[in-house]
């Protein structure tokens, strides 16, 4: 779905990522690749499997788009500790594979990593006004921009004793934040403030959540928002 | 036994031992292990530490070191104890020391205790498991003769209690001639019991009873006007003058109820119907400040507070003389919990204990008088010990590394050595040492993982972040995120859940520890009140807390009382304008046949049946029955339940002949169909949380001191649920988290029985023209029905369908 009639090209995709027709260009927020590795190399047994699975989902998507390029808004890397040779070779053949470039904006995550395998750019713009950041915080002027960080997560309850925590684009003041991309993340709860749109996923579409769905008087009850 | 050197203590005294005592002492001289039950207050502290005092004054000559291990289960029981080990101590044998090591203790007696250890050491299961994981513990205990574990009725049934096992069996090889003493309430099944505390050292054990029975009076306050009582509700206030001119007449009360905030409610309404109580009252539960909760029970304990209302946090342990009448409001759900309240009152030589029961709704005048007779046919509850739980295995093998390296299999007969593990199998035992090692063989999925090494045999810790971090975790029991609230100058008043104090807004107010507050500031885990300018009425503080089902025993009883079975009593006389009623529109249900009301309303259909099987059956029959017949009639089925029945309601199809409905109660498919129906994918991915954390997959953090290093390896329990059921399914966590949560959330086994029954009982359907007496309850819970949900995508499309529903609605209004 398109919210924004001034950017006619802008899509929101269900599988959480935006794309732009004009110059097919792909744009997902918070992969975190590497992290159950992170947490192994902690001593916490998590299995492995994340990372490829997040480069497979990227790479179908990127084909079913035709992209041209990819653009990571930031965290595409969780840890130093979980950027494993294993990893590394497996970023170089998906890069390999994909075919198309990949510009990465720097993450705070991924700031922490001394050497990323990878370009980075501390901020990116596109034609047409669109600024893509990572930390939402970081939006200034009167451009769209396009961010990550939050993790998105909307709670919408049903009105008996239980709630939907759906991973969600959230529209705030002149930026769109991107759910989290990878399938290790965790969500945060936003909290809709008035002006605030929220997008989901809904099937194989994304949809405009009303607001009245998500401020029902006495529905947050037993509803526990994930860490 | 000559008890000799015990003369002096009893002379000064002017006691006389009792026969248990005596017999205690000597199983305890011959050698052997056992439990004692006994009710509370009548000696049995005595019994059991006597044995082992007489033997350390015998054998002065050896050198320090602890020699009796006291478990305690409570933190608030250690000080207590401390001080009843410390009479019989300072008259016999004024040399030996005893001290209490638990979370509370100041860190310089910690200090003085690492170093050397008393004769005498009271601690809890969780900081026994952490000075297991200090590498000189077992030259510090020196020359341990006994442990002693009290209220073992406690620890049973849960992986507290497994903790206990593993913690024992360590003992035990340590010291082979170690003698292992319980104390425990009655319990259905106080074999088992002993056999779950000793473990492999249970053949040659003994069993003692002290037959000395308090006497004891159960009575209810039996409402005056029974046609206008309410017929459901749990608030039950209805009766408050009543109770409080129950407390004028009494020296000092103890109110029991079952939830903190019922604590809450009915302090507030006893201060308000007697204001010259004030600080003559006080309150008591699990939230509050130590502090606060210590003042109500040294109030308790030198008599000068009237009345105490508290939850089960006053249920253990602690002598209070004073106390000459407990108060239970409401049912008390089991005959055990009953017995150990009443228990509470009549501590003084020749007391008797005195318990009055306040009914909440008319039922529960039913389940006083049956709880009494099964009281006197003293038909107590069992409690089942925890079987397995590898959540619980890992982490006392990480424990056991962390203080000396183990060898693989002799730690496995260690291991076997308890009740829980007796039945440990191969692959159980493969996959344990895999998930605390290097992910091994049946861990392929985990690359580069390592937490415990094994060096030349031995699995041993040596990375210092890790055993930090896992003596920070020690520990079973789990509880939701608390958030502490404060006075702006920082006095602590006590912990509420997020889930309640996200609710309240800013500025607004609510009632928390008898005060009426409003919130100021909530950051971080803290929430900054002040004192409400206003007095009104706030929102009382709700916890989660788990709402006790019925037992099977008290069910019983009452399907009993229902029948009309047993010496008159008044409540049944009270209760019977109602029950007649219920017999004129339709039948009183019992648990020979199953009772099943067809009623109409502007709703639709619905079907009210009564098993008397208690609340979390009923939860499990009423999904299973909506899921089979939705199934065939394709409606959506709305669900509520009590502990008598349940009822199913839709808009049609509800039309049944008694073979339909037989078809549907078949135990057939039961766990598959259970499976299917009750989102068991989402229950397990909750129980999950306990699991992650027991099992070291979730850092425990204590609150406010948030490690910033820590930070990149956080993931919540649902998450980790997710990845590890994708990448890794048959990891063995994920299987004990979907047996734990059928077996605690829908009693599983018991489930299993009553289906069985009602296979084979008689039907009766009944038409009804109105809502029966005990129809009514069930319907009007119909607002916090549960649906019998789909899959996320399909939930949120309904939602957003009757949305545009009602939009469409007011546009035509319009």
């Amino acid at each position: 779905m398109n919210p924004f009639p001034e950017f006619p090209a802008l899509t929101l995709l269900p599988e959480g990522a935006v794309f732009l027709r004009e110059t097919a260009t792909l744009i997902v927020a918070d992969v975190h690749l590497g992290k159950s590795a992170s947490f192994r190399a902690r001593g916490l047994p998590v299995p492995e499997g994340d990372s490829a699975r997040d480069f497979l989902r990227l790479k179908d998507l990127a084909i079913k788009h035709q992209a041209a390029q990819l653009l990571v808004a930031g965290d595409l890397f969780h840890a130093a500790s979980g950027l494993t040779a294993e990893l590394k070779e497996a970023l170089a053949g998906f890069l390999q594979t994909l075919g198309v470039p990949v510009i990465l904006v720097l993450g705070n995550h991924d700031a922490k990593i001394r050497q990323l395998p990878l370009a980075c750019v501390p901020h990116l713009d596109l034609e047409g006004g669109l600024r893509v950041i990572h930390d939402p915080a970081e939006a200034s002027g009167s451009a769209l921009h396009l961010a990550g960080h939050l993790h998105p997560v909307v709670k919408v309850p049903d009105g008996l004793r239980t709630s939907l925590h759906l991973p969600c684009f959230l529209f705030r003041g002149r930026t769109m934040v991107l759910p989290a991309f990878g399938s290790f993340t965790g969500g945060a709860v936003v909290t809709a403030a008035p002006g605030d749109r929220i997008f989901t996923a809904l099937r194989d579409q994304v949809v405009e959540l009303p607001p009245a769905l998500l401020t029902r008087p006495g529905g947050s009850r037993g509803g526990r928002a994930p860490r | 036994m000559p008890i000799s050197p015990l003369q002096p203590f009893f002379s000064a005294k002017g006691w006389q031992p009792f026969e248990f005592q005596e017999k205690t002492w000597q199983a305890y001289r011959e050698g052997k292990s056992g439990l004692l039950h006994a009710p509370t207050g009548l000696g049995k502290t005595l019994a059991v530490y006597l044995g082992p005092l007489a033997e350390g004054m015998e054998s002065m000559d050896r050198k320090g070191g602890c020699q009796v291990l006291w478990l305690t289960p409570l933190r608030a029981l250690a000080a207590d104890t401390l001080r009843a080990l410390r009479e019989p101590l300072a008259s016999l044998a004024p040399h030996l020391e005893a001290e209490a090591r638990t979370g509370d203790t100041p860190a310089a007696l910690r200090a003085r205790l690492r170093k050397k250890l008393p004769h005498t050491l009271v601690t809890t299961p969780e900081s026994l498991s952490l000075m297991l994981t200090h590498a000189d513990f077992s030259e510090k205990l020196g020359g341990l003769r006994c442990v002693i574990v009290d209220e073992w009725h406690e620890l049973l049934g849960s992986k507290r209690g497994v903790q206990t096992e593993l913690c024992l069996a360590r003992l035990r090889a340590w010291f082979p001639g170690l003698r292992i003493w319980g104390l425990s309430a009655t319990l259905g099944n106080l074999s088992e019991a002993r056999h779950a505390l000793l473990g492999s050292a249970f053949p040659g054990s003994v069993e003692i009873t002290a037959d000395l029975y308090k006497p004891l009076v159960i009575e209810t306050l039996i409402p005056k006007e029974i046609d206008r009582f309410p017929w459901s509700g749990h608030i039950g206030t209805r009766l408050a003058s009543q109770v409080a001119d129950e407390i004028e007449k009494a020296n000092a009360t103890l109110i029991f109820t079952n939830t903190r905030s019922q604590t809450e409610i009915w302090f507030q309404e006893l201060s308000t119907l007697r204001p010259r109580w004030k600080g003559k009252i006080a309150m008591h539960h699990g939230s509050l400040d130590r502090a606060e909760r210590d003042l109500a029970e040294q109030g308790l304990r030198d008599g000068s507070l009237k009345c105490v209302v508290a939850t089960s946090s006053l249920d253990l342990g602690v002598d209070f003389s004073p106390v000459d009448q407990v108060i239970q409001i409401g049912s008390p759900k089991g005959v055990a919990r009953l017995l150990q309240r009443a228990g509470r009152s009549g501590h003084q030589p020749g007391g008797i204990s005195r318990i009055v029961g306040v009914p909440t709704h008319a039922m529960e005048l039913v389940e006083f008088s049956a709880a009494r007779d099964a009281a006197v046919a003293r038909t107590i509850e069992s409690r089942s010990p925890v079987k397995k739980p590898l959540d619980l295995l890992a982490q006392h093998l990480i424990t056991c590394a962390i203080g000396v390296p183990f060898e693989p299999a002799a730690m496995r007969r260690e291991i076997e050595s308890t009740y829980a593990f007796f039945e440990l199998s191969d692959p159980e035992w493969d996959w344990a040492l895999g998930f605390i090692s290097n992910g091994g063989k049946v861990l392929a999925a985990y690359p580069n993982y390592q937490k415990a090494q094994l060096v030349d045999g031995s699995y041993c810790v040596t990375e210092k972040r890790l055993i930090t971090r896992h003596r920070l975790s020690i520990g079973t029991i789990s509880s939701d995120p608390a958030v502490s609230i404060k006075f702006a100058n920082g006095r602590s008043l006590g912990t509420v859940e997020e889930s309640f104090i996200s609710r309240i807004r800013v500025g607004s107010s609510f009632v928390f520890g008898g005060k009426q507050l409003t919130l100021i500031r909530f950051h971080q885990r803290t929430a900054t009140v002040k004192v409400a300018a206003r007095a009104g009425k706030g929102q009382v503080a709700v916890w989660g807390g788990s709402k006790m089902p019925l037992s099977n025993e008290l069910s019983h009883a009452i399907a009993r009382r229902l029948q009309g079975l047993g010496e008159p009593a008044l409540e049944m006389a009270a209760i019977e304008p109602i029950l007649a009623i219920q017999r004129r529109w339709s039948r009183v249900p019992d648990d020979a046949a199953l009772l099943v009301e067809h009623s109409r309303s502007r709703e639709g259909e619905h079907l009210f049946f009564y098993p008397l099987a208690g609340r979390l059956v009923h939860e499990g029959l009423a999904a299973l029955l909506a899921f089979r017949l939705s199934r065939d009639t394709g409606e959506t089925i709305q669900t509520t339940q009590n502990d008598y029945g349940f009822s199913l309601t839709a808009k049609r199809g509800l039309v049944l002949d008694e073979e339909i409905l037989r078809g549907h109660l078949r135990a057939e498919d039961l766990l598959s169909d259970l499976i299917s129906c009750m989102n068991t994918a989402e229950l397990a991915r909750r129980q999950f949380r306990e699991i992650a954390r027991v099992s070291g997959l979730i850092l425990q953090t204590p609150p406010g001191q948030k490690d910033r290093s820590e930070r990149e390896v956080q993931a919540s329990a649902s998450l980790l649920f997710e990845v590890l059921d994708r990448y890794d399914p048959d990891n063995l966590l994920l299987v004990q988290a979907r047996r734990e949560i059928l077996e605690k959330q829908l009693e599983l086994t018991r489930l299993s029985q009553v289906m069985h029954r009602l296979q084979d009982a008689p039907l009766h359907l009944v038409e009804t023209e109105n809502l029966s007496p005990m129809a009514f309850p069930l319907w009007a819970d119909r607002l916090s029905a549960t649906l019998s949900a789909g899959d996320a995508a399909t939930r949120l499309e309904a939602m957003l369908q009757r949305l545009n529903a009602v939009a469409d609605h007011q546009k035509t209004a319009l």
